[in-house]
C-alpha cells in the first residue's frame, strides 16, 4: 500500500525549510485552528487519532498529555526528544532537515493542549546543521506570531528554546533528558514519580519524539478520526521507516504502519545489494531483537512485530546480507552499549562491558565452552526491571535474540577456539623436589 | 500508620517509611550499598531488590515506600537469584584484594557475598583497572583506590547533601566513570574522612587508620567526642591498650551519622601520656609518692591558710565536676573555678539535616553551667590566679590554654602548687606535687552536649600506670579532709546522687544512659549555657 506521504510531503520542494514555503503548504493553519480550541478537544482530537509515540515505547501521545494535571499552580513545560542517537535511526534529522515548522508546529499545539508556555528542543549535540536550522526556523515563526508572545492573536504565549545535548546516547531517556536540561549529569530517574507530574525543574512536563510531534498538525487539521484510518486498528498513521544496512536504496521512507518489511526492504529499498541474500534485519533501531530472513512478511506496526519476537521501536531498520559475521555483529552492538551505559545501575554499567568482552573474545577466536552462559545470565539478569531505565533491556534483548536466531555461529566460534586450544601443549605437572630425589636415589 | 507484611510478619509502621527501614523494625536485613538512611535515595546499586506480591517486576527496597496491604518477599527465590546476580555483576571488577585491602572486615561486598552471593564467578576475562588513581590521596585524610569502588555514589551524595561543599563527582561515564574531586583540588572540607565512613568497600580509606589494625581484632567502644561541646556519638577503636580511632556512631540529635574531622584525629593524641605516678618536689628534688601520701600532702594543703584556689576543669564529666562542687566547693568551702575558652567553630549536621554549632572548645561546660560552677574566661582566670596567694590545686593541667603556657608557671611560682596532669607542661614541670590523671578514654563518666542531652561516655581503657580519674581523685580527697566515709564510690553512684539533688539531671540514671542515646536535662535548665 503505497500512499501520499504525510510527514515528509515538503521532500523535493525547494526551500521547504523556510516559513514561506511552510505558509505556502497550508503550514500553521492546524495551529490557528488549536489554539481557538479547547485544550482538552485538542487532547481528545489526538487521543481520537490513536497515534503512539514515535520514540520507540508506543506509547499513546493523546494519553501522555492526558496525565499533565491541569489544576496543578506549577508552570508546564513540553519537550520535544530530538536527541535521535540510536544506532540505525536517522528519521528525527529527516524531519527537521526537511520540515523544521512542521515539527514547530506540532511542538506549539502540544505546548498548547498541555498549557505550556515553554517548550524545550532537546537536540543531539551532534546535529550541529539541525540546530541551526531549528534556531532560524524559530526566529522565523516568532517573527511572523506564529512562536512569542499572544500567537496568532490568541493571547496564548508560548517560547521555544533549542537546548543542545552533550553527546550521551542515554539523554534520549525521557528522565536523563529532563535531568540534563536540568544541567545536571544526564542519569535517567527513579520512576514514579512519572515526568508528567514531577519532570524537568520539578514541574509536569511532557517528552514527545520529533515524530510524533510532526503527526501533531496533520492530526488537528484534518482529524483524528482520518488519521485513525491511516494504518493498522491499534498502530495508526504513517511511520517514517530509517533503513540502513545492506539494501540498493537506504535512507528514510514513509509508509502507513502495518506496511511488511517485504514491501520496505525490497520494494523500496530495492532490495539486497548487488542481488545477495536477507540474513537478517533488525526492525526498530538497536537495540530491538534481531529477526533472521524468514520473519520478512511481518506487518511493521507495533502488534505484529511485537508478535514476531521484535519490536517497532523507533522504525530504524538494519538490514543484513548474509556476508555479516553475527559475531561481529553483536559485538559491534554491544561496543555501543558498553560505551552508552550511563553507570548508573550495576546490572547494565557491569553486564554491557562484561558482555562485551565475552563477545569480543569470541569473535577473536578466543572462546570459551561457559561464554553462551554466562551471555544468557547477564541478558536475563541486567534487563527485565532489573534496571532504572530501559538501557539494560536495550543491550540483552540483541544477545539474547542474536543467540536465539544465530547462536549456531557463536557455538562455532567456540568449539573452533577450543579445539584451537586443545592443540596447545598440554601443561605438564612440574615434578616436585622430592620426586627429583626419589629418582635420584633409584638411580 | 501502614500495616503490611513482611516474610509472613505483620508489620505497622509509619506511611513514607521505605522498605528497608520498615523490615528493619522486625529485624529483616535487606542488604544495601547505596542506600544510607542519611542521604538521598538513588536505587543504584540494585542490590536490595524485593518481591511485591502483585507487582510482575522486582522492585528496589530503598525507593519504595511501605502500602498498606502489601506483601512483602526478601528471600524468595526469585529474589535470592537477583541478589546473587548483582553480587556478581558487582564482583567482576572489583579486586578481590581483601588481604591487603584495609576495609577487610568491614566490607560490604565481604558481608553480602558470603549472605548473597555465589560461591565462585563466571568471569574469566581481565578486570577493569584504573591506573593512576588506585592509590592516591584524594584530600589530606583520604586515600582513594578506584578498582574497588563500585559506583554507589554515598561519598558523592555525602558532598553535596550533608557537607554541601560538593567537592567529589564521578567523572567520566559508565563502567568507566569514577570518583574524582570536582575541579581537581584536594577533598578537604572539615568532615572530609566521613566520606571513607560511607564509602562501602575500600575505594576511599582514611590516611590516619590505614593499616594500622586489621578491624576485627579493634575493641569498639561506644563513647562521646571529647572535642567540644557538640558531642557527636562515636565508637573509639582500640587495641592492645592503643587508642586507634574514632568513627561516628549514629544519634538521629546529634551527629547523625557524622563527625568532623578535627573531633576524628584527636583519637591519636589520647595515647600520650608523660605523667604516670605521683610526684612530690621539695627544695631537696624530686621523688615518687604513693596515691596515699600523695592524698595527705593534698590534703593538708587544701586546709592551709589562706585557702586555697582549685581549678577544675570543663572537660571534666558531670560526676567529677559535681563531686568538686560537693567535697570543694561546699563541704570545704573552697573557691573553685572552672576555665573556658572559645575555640574554633565546630559544626555538625543531626539527622533532620540541621546544622549545630559550637564554638565552645571543652566537652561538658554545659554540665559545669548546669552544676551552678564559677565558669571564668582566660583573662578571669588569670587574675584570680595573680591575685590569690594562697596554695593552688589545678584539677587538669589542660583544662585551659593559658594553664600550658611559662606565665602561668611564673604565676604560680612559689607557692605550694598540686596539679593533676597527663602530659608536661611549665606549671607540672615546678608544681609541688603532680598526680597522673586518667585520660577521658580511661574513664567512665557522662558530659552535657551543648544542646542539652546528657550522655554517656563509657570507660575505653584502664587508667594507664598510675593515674586515677578525676572523680576518684576527689572522693578520696574528701575522705582524707574528713567530709566522705570510707565507702565504694563509682560513677554511677555519682550520678544517682547528683540525679537526686541537681535539679538538671532530675529522673535521669545511669543504666538508661547505657541503653538510651542521651537524655535530654531537665526542662528547667534547658535555658542554661
Amino acid at each position: 500500500m503505497t500512499i501520499e506521504p504525510i510527514l515528509l510531503a515538503a521532500r523535493g520542494v525547494k526551500n521547504s525549510r523556510t516559513l514561506a514555503s511552510y505558509l505556502d503548504r497550508g503550514g500553521y493553519k492546524a495551529l490557528t485552528k488549536a489554539v481557538a480550541m479547547d485544550p482538552a478537544k485538542v487532547i481528545d482530537e489526538v487521543k481520537t487519532s490513536g497515534v503512539r509515540g514515535r520514540g520507540g515505547a508506543g506509547f499513546p501521545a493523546g494519553v501522555k498529555w492526558s496525565f499533565v494535571p491541569r489544576d496543578l499552580p506549577k508552570p508546564k513545560y513540553m519537550i520535544c526528544n530530538a536527541d535521535e542517537s540510536e544506532p540505525g535511526t536517522f528519521k528525527d534529522r529527516e524531519l527537521i532537515l526537511v520540515d523544521p515548522h512542521e515539527v514547530l508546529e506540532g511542538i506549539a499545539i502540544a505546548s498548547y493542549a498541555i498549557d505550556a508556555h515553554t517548550a524545550y528542543i532537546y537536540i543531539r549535540g551532534e546535529f550541529v546543521r539541525e540546530a541551526e536550522i531549528l534556531e532560524r526556523a524559530i526566529a522565523e515563526a516568532r517573527d511572523k506570531n506564529y512562536l512569542g508572545k499572544d500567537i496568532v492573536g490568541s493571547g496564548y504565549d508560548l517560547e521555544v528554546h533549542v537546548h543542545r545535548g552533550a553527546g550521551a546516547y542515554i539523554c534520549g531517556e525521557e528522565t536523563a533528558l529532563i535531568e540534563s536540561i536540568e544541567g545536571k549529569r544526564g542519569l535517567p530517574r527513579l520512576k514514579p514519580p512519572f515526568p508528567a507530574v514531577v519532570g524537568v525543574f520539578g514541574c509536569p512536563t511532557v517528552v514527545n519524539n520529533v515524530e510524533t510531534l510532526a503527526c501533531i498538525p496533520h492530526i488537528i487539521e484534518r482529524g483524528g478520526a482520518w488519521f485513525a484510518t491511516i494504518g493498522t486498528e491499534r498502530s495508526t498513521g504513517t511511520k517514517l521507516f530509517c533503513v540502513s544496512g545492506h539494501v540498493e536504496r537506504p535512507g528514510v521512507y514513509e509508509a502507513p504502519m502495518g506496511t511488511t518489511f517485504r514491501e520496505i526492504i525490497e520494494g523500496f529499498c530495492g532490495g539486497i545489494r548487488n542481488g545477495g541474500k536477507l540474513k537478517a534485519f533488525i526492525p526498530g533501531g538497536s537495540s530491538a531483537p534481531i529477526l533472521p530472513a524468514d520473519r520478512i512478511d511481518t506487518p511493521a506496526d507495533f502488534e505484529s512485530v511485537a508478535e514476531a519476537g521484535s519490536m517497532l521501536g523507533s522504525g530504524g531498520v538494519i538490514v543484513m546480507d548474509d556476508t555479516v559475521d553475527m559475531v561481529w555483529a553483536l559485538e559491534n552492538l554491544l561496543t555501543f552499549y558498553a560505551h552508552e551505559s550511563c553507570g548508573q545501575c550495576t546490572p547494565c554499567r557491569e553486564g554491557s562491558d562484561w558482555a562485551l568482552d565475552v563477545v569480543r573474545r569470541i569473535r577473536r577466536g578466543y572462546g570459551h565452552a561457559g561464554d553462551l552462559e554466562t551471555l544468557h545470565r547477564i541478558a536475563r539478569f541486567a534487563s527485565q526491571g532489573m534496571t532504572i531505565c530501559p538501557l539494560g533491556d536495550a543491550f540483552c534483548l540483541p544477545i539474547s535474540s542474536f543467540l536465539e536466531h544465530f547462536g549456531g555461529e557463536f557455538e562455532a566460534a567456540i568449539a573452533a577456539a577450543e579445539k584451537r586450544a586443545a592443540t596447545f601443549l598440554p601443561i605438564l605437572p612440574v615434578r616436585s623436589d622430592h620426586a627429583l630425589f626419589e629418582s635420584e636415589e633409584a638411580s | 500508620m501502614v500495616t503490611f507484611t513482611i516474610d509472613g510478619q505483620s508489620v505497622t509502621v509509619a506511611e513514607g517509611t521505605n522498605l528497608i527501614e520498615a523490615a528493619l523494625k522486625v529485624g529483616v536485613e535487606i542488604p544495601t550499598y547505596c542506600y544510607h538512611p542519611g542521604l538521598s535515595v538513588v536505587g543504584r546499586c540494585r542490590i536490595c531488590f524485593v518481591e511485591i506480591e502483585g507487582m510482575p517486576r522486582l522492585v528496589t527496597a530503598c525507593s519504595t515506600p511501605v502500602q498498606d496491604e502489601m506483601v512483602v518477599f526478601t528471600a524468595s527465590e526469585r529474589v535470592r537469584e537477583a541478589r546473587a546476580a548483582v553480587m556478581e555483576f558487582l564482583l567482576e571488577n572489583h579486586p578481590l584484594d581483601c588481604p591487603v585491602c584495609d576495609q577487610a572486615g568491614e566490607c560490604g561486598l565481604q558481608d553480602y557475598s558470603v549472605e548473597h552471593g555465589l560461591d565462585s564467578t563466571h568471569m574469566i576475562d581481565v578486570r577493569r583497572t584504573f591506573p593512576g588513581l588506585e592509590r592516591r590521596a584524594i584530600g589530606p585524610h583520604v586515600i582513594q583506590n578506584q578498582n574497588r569502588c563500585i559506583h554507589c555514589t554515598r561519598c558523592v551524595r555525602f558532598t553535596t547533601e550533608i557537607s554541601e561543599t560538593a567537592d567529589l563527582a564521578m567523572k567520566s561515564r559508565g563502567n568507566h566513570s569514577y570518583i574524582d574531586t570536582f575541579d581537581g583540588t584536594p577533598l578537604d572540607n572539615p568532615w572530609s574522612a566521613c566520606v571513607a565512613d560511607v564509602c562501602p568497600v575500600g575505594a576511599l580509606t582514611v590516611k590516619e587508620f590505614r593499616f594500622r589494625a586489621r578491624v576485627w581484632h579493634l575493641e569498639e567502644t561506644e563513647t562521646v567526642c571529647p572535642g567540644c561541646s557538640i558531642g557527636c556519638n562515636v565508637d573509639l577503636g582500640h587495641l592492645d591498650g592503643v587508642i586507634h580511632r574514632f568513627v561516628p556512631r549514629a544519634n538521629a540529635e546529634i551527629n547523625g551519622w557524622w563527625m568532623c574531622d578535627y573531633g576524628r584525629f584527636l583519637a591519636d593524641g589520647l595515647n600520650s601520656r608523660e605523667i604516670d605516678a605521683p610526684l612530690r618536689r621539695t627544695e631537696d628534688g624530686e621523688c615518687a609518692v604513693s596515691w596515699e601520701s600523695a592524698m595527705a600532702t593534698l590534703a593538708t594543703l587544701l586546709r592551709a591558710a589562706p585557702k586555697p584556689l582549685v581549678v577544675a576543669s570543663a572537660n571534666f564529666s558531670n560526676e567529677a565536676l559535681y563531686s568538686v562542687k560537693r567535697n570543694l566547693q561546699e563541704s570545704a568551702e573552697i573557691m573553685v573555678v572552672v576555665p573556658i575558652q572559645s575555640g574554633d567553630q565546630r559544626r555538625i549536621r543531626n539527622a533532620r539535616g540541621e546544622w549545630i554549632d559550637s564554638v565552645d572548645a571543652h566537652s561538658n561546660s554545659t554540665g559545669a553551667r548546669h552544676l551552678d560552677l564559677t565558669l571564668v574566661d582566660g583573662v578571669a582566670l588569670e587574675s584570680y590566679i595573680r591575685d590569690g596567694d594562697g596554695p593552688l590545686l589545678i584539677l587538669d593541667a589542660h583544662a585551659h590554654p593559658w594553664l600550658e603556657t611559662e606565665a602561668a608557671a611564673a604565676a604560680v611560682a612559689g607557692r605550694p602548687t598540686a596539679v593533676l596532669a597527663r602530659g608536661r607542661t611549665p606549671i607540672v614541670d615546678t608544681a609541688s606535687l603532680v598526680l597522673p590523671l586518667a585520660s577521658w578514654a580511661e574513664t567512665e563518666g557522662t558530659y552535657t552536649s551543648s544542646t542539652g542531652i546528657v550522655q554517656l561516655a563509657r570507660q575505653a581503657l584502664p587508667p594507664a600506670g598510675q593515674a586515677r580519674p578525676p572523680w576518684e581523685v576527689l572522693h578520696s580527697l574528701a575522705r582524707h579532709l574528713g567530709h566522705e566515709q570510707e565507702r565504694i564510690m563509682s560513677p554511677r553512684l555519682l550520678f544517682a546522687e547528683m540525679a537526686a539533688e541537681i535539679g538538671a539531671f532530675a529522673g535521669m540514671t545511669f543504666g538508661r544512659l547505657k541503653t538510651e542515646p542521651g537524655m535530654p536535662v531537665h526542662e528547667e535548665a534547658r535555658g542554661v549555657g
